[in-house]
């Protein structure tokens, strides 16, 4: 090749890296950028998602309320979920994934950087979609988990429907719908399709990140960087990538078969006419308890890396926590009809799903063991990252309790759908996924933006959150163990609910004092000039090595790896960890 | 500027390993999702079977199988020259290529017109009965995936009309085959648990 077509392409790349404005954004397929789109757009919906919820929760706390109809209440709390779950939590990992990923194994980007940027804007049209739908008074209001035969409804019915919004004949009317409803005519209005196709655009975007950053991680590590002695992070990322790959094709088939019973005739959830509505469960569940892995996996990763730093030590059992994640990854496949002892599973299938469930809590043990092994004996530092990752611990330890206890089958009878499953799941995913959110956040931001964010109003946060959700989320447990049922609108006095629903929404506004602090301190530290020094928290791994925020090329040269924290070996020459590893 | 560039260089270097390309392994975890994709549905097909029991509808008897056996053979034969096409781009051959993936646009798309011959004289549809929708989503999924395939194949022999592939740059080419063949496989099991398994007295 010409030695002027070298510099013209070299020029081209030049002039790529330092375009700015609006269309440096919409056309990027630099890691970075897309992360941090990511990052800026699933934060978004966090907001969004936590208005609903101070909605519902003003909605329950007091008796007898009537602050929301109850289909403004259905389709909220369906919302909440979908949109927590979908288009926070998940984007928010990608995000973090996308920027870090590379960084910390000392790649250029990703394997595949356009694909990455068809990733983001296909979660953006998704996260479109399912939010479009409140314009039209259509959103979803099945739940989060759409279960069948509530989401059906035949072709005919809905035309029928439809004719029939003009017709007086309000009595046939009804009179059809009844004996539509037979045939599964549950839901005419267009709520589930909006759920359908919003999930699916999310899936696909899902798909194409988590194939990027397999071949990414299992292709592109930096010299001497061999698997074992990636970044927890990494790992843990490459994990939820392998689960997405094999778990959302669920999803997607049980949401194709639903959209074709609803416009195509097809029977499969319909019972009477030769379907089975639990095939919706068991599709759904096959997806869905891998997905509460991939909520979680890179949590897992994310704490890994946040206390070993604040410890001033190395993990304890790296490969004890890299490997019982795949083990957490294996043994999510098989547990899912714990999400469906109550329908009536056969004695032989209650026992094996119950054990499966056993025994998922293993791996997840001995991560706990590892992290508070970790910190002993350390030179802790109370930074408001370390204080979110040991609030972690505690928070996620409560929320794998809990779980555990969902497990045995009878219990699990008694608490079926009540709030004690929504204190289980709110507890692994606020008082888990959200707690490593933040330590990330306030561990990496001086990472992503070259500032460091204010301590004083972090600690603040993390107080506000740590007692925000005890009193929001442990509540729950005593309501759900005096049954009160979940996705009610409202409840009656004089069943000993009304104060516990109280106390659950004071720490719901509490919460969303601590996530006000967060945006006041984040449009603060951004207004301020980029101080943050490359390597502030005295790190181990990577992305420390390079500037903050890193150059478009992301290192000046390749970095050689020879142990588990190549930065740690960098600075301290005298006693690098490599001498110590064989 | 000029450092920019060498470190351009000095990265390129590095990016791609020895071995399998990137794309290569993109293409075998995609893959590897759409297995669990008909995975999911036939296995959803099963359950449904197994629950229903013997008030499982039939419908496929040894006349109504003659022709599907037949788009099995020619789909199965689709993926010879798909092959031949792939080596023959190997050793550079692009004549072979050209002759190659035309081959198997035809083949494709003759298994496609017997498919669409097959639903639009078939005795029952998507609504008439369980079996009706389990037969029309498995094998209209499956179709939808040809006709990609067959656009995929259709889009490559207009590029390698144009010379676009050479001995050492035709990665469309080893997509196109790993999907093609995947395709392939796919409908062996869908002919085999849709059709063999629906015959009397199996």
């Amino acid at each position: 090749m010409a030695v002027g077509s070298v510099a013209t392409q070299g020029r081209t790349v030049q002039q790529s890296w330092t375009r700015t404005g609006i269309g440096s954004w919409v056309t990027t397929t630099d890691h970075k950028k897309i992360g941090v789109m990511y990052i800026y757009t699933a934060f978004f919906f966090f907001l969004f998602g936590g208005v609903e919820a101070l909605l519902v929760r003003t909605q329950l706390a007091v008796p007898n309320n009537h602050f929301l109809t109850p289909e403004q209440y259905d389709q909220v709390f369906t919302m909440h979920a979908t949109i927590m779950i979908f288009l926070f939590v998940m984007p928010i990992w990608t995000g973090f994934g996308n920027y870090l990923v590379p960084l910390m194994i000392g790649a250029r980007d990703m394997a595949f950087p356009r694909l990455n940027a068809l990733g983001y804007w296909l979660f953006l049209a998704g996260g479109i979609v399912l939010s479009a739908s409140f314009l039209f008074n259509a959103a979803p209001n099945a739940g989060w988990f759409s279960y069948a035969p509530l989401t059906e409804a035949t072709p005919g019915c809905l035309t029928q429907q439809i004719a029939a919004q003009g017709a007086q004949a309000a009595a046939a009317n009804a009179a059809t719908s009844a004996a539509q409803g037979l045939q599964g005519c549950f839901s005419p209005g267009q709520n589930p399709d909006f759920w359908i196709v919003g999930i699916n655009l999310l899936g696909i975007a899902s798909l194409t990140g988590a194939i990027n950053f397999v071949v990414t991680i299992l292709r592109m590590r930096a010299p001497g960087m061999t698997i074992n002695r990636m970044p927890l992070f990494t790992w843990m990322m490459m994990v939820t990538s392998f689960l997405l790959i094999f778990a959302l094709p669920s999803l997607t088939v049980a949401s194709a078969l639903l959209l074709f019973d609803r416009h195509l005739g097809t029977h499969f959830y319909q019972a009477s006419a030769g379907g089975d509505p639990l095939l919706w469960q068991h599709l759904f569940w096959s997806f869905g308890h891998p997905e509460v892995y991939i909520l979680i996996l890179p949590a897992f990763g994310i704490i890994s890396e946040v206390l070993p730093v604040f410890s001033g030590k190395p993990i304890f059992g790296y490969t004890f926590i890299a490997w019982s994640g795949v083990a957490i990854g294996f043994l999510s496949f098989t547990v899912w009809a714990h999400h469906m002892f109550a329908v009536g599973l056969p004695p032989i299938a209650q026992a094996f799903f119950a054990s499966s469930t056993t025994l998922i809590a293993i791996p997840t043990a001995v991560k706990i063991f590892n992290w508070v092994a970790t910190t002993y004996y350390g030179r802790i530092r109370f930074n408001v990252a370390m204080l979110f990752g040991l609030g972690f611990v505690a928070m996620f330890l409560i929320g794998g309790l809990n779980g555990a206890a969902l497990a045995v089958v009878p219990f699990d009878y008694q608490v079926t759908d009540t709030y004690f499953v929504v204190a289980h799941i709110h507890y692994v995913l606020f008082g888990g996924s959200v707690m490593a959110l933040f330590a990330g956040m306030y561990y990496w931001f001086p990472k992503f933006s070259g500032r460091m964010l204010n301590e004083g109003l972090g600690q603040a946060q993390f107080w506000l959150y740590l007692i925000g959700l005890n009193l929001a989320f442990f509540p729950m447990h005593i309501l759900g163990l005096l049954g009160m049922p979940r996705r009610q609108f409202t409840y009656p006095s004089g069943l000993g609910w009304d104060t516990l629903n109280l106390i659950s929404t004071i720490g719901a506004f509490t919460l969303a004092f601590g996530t006000l602090l967060f945006v006041i301190n984040f449009f603060w530290t951004m207004t301020k000039p980029r101080t943050a020094s490359d390597d502030p928290w005295d790190a181990f791994t990577l992305e420390w090595a390079t500037t903050s925020p890193p150059p478009p090329e992301n290192f000046k040269t390749v970095p050689v790896v020879r142990s588990r924290r190549p930065l740690y070996d960098k600075k301290h020459p005298e006693d690098p960890d490599w001498r110590h590893e064989h | 500027m000029s450092a920019v560039i060498e470190r351009t260089e000095v990265r390129q270097e590095h990016a791609e390993p020895k071995g399998r390309g990137f794309g290569w392994y993109g293409m075998v975890f995609f893959l590897a999702s759409e297995a669990v994709f008909f995975a999911n549905l036939i296995a959803s097909y099963l359950y449904l079977r197994v629950r229903a029991g013997s008030a499982w509808p039939h419908h496929v008897g040894y006349t109504e199988i003659i022709l599907p056996a037949i788009n099995t053979l020619i789909l199965l034969s689709s993926s010879f020259p798909m092959h031949f096409a792939a080596r023959g781009i190997g050793r550079g051959d692009r004549k072979a290529l050209t002759r190659g993936l035309i081959l198997t646009v035809i083949l494709g798309s003759i298994f496609l017109a017997g498919q669409a011959y097959e639903y639009t004289h078939s005795p029952f549809n998507p609504s008439t009965d369980i079996f009706g929708s389990v037969f029309f989503t498995l094998t209209g999924f499956h179709g939808a995936h040809v006709t990609f395939g067959v656009l995929f194949l259709l889009v490559c022999w207009l590029r390698s009309l144009n010379g676009s592939f050479s001995k050492d740059s035709h990665f469309a080419i080893n997509a196109v085959e790993m999907y093609w063949h995947f395709v392939d496989a796919v409908w062996i099991v869908l002919f085999t648990v849709l059709y063999v398994f629906s015959l009397p007295g199996i």
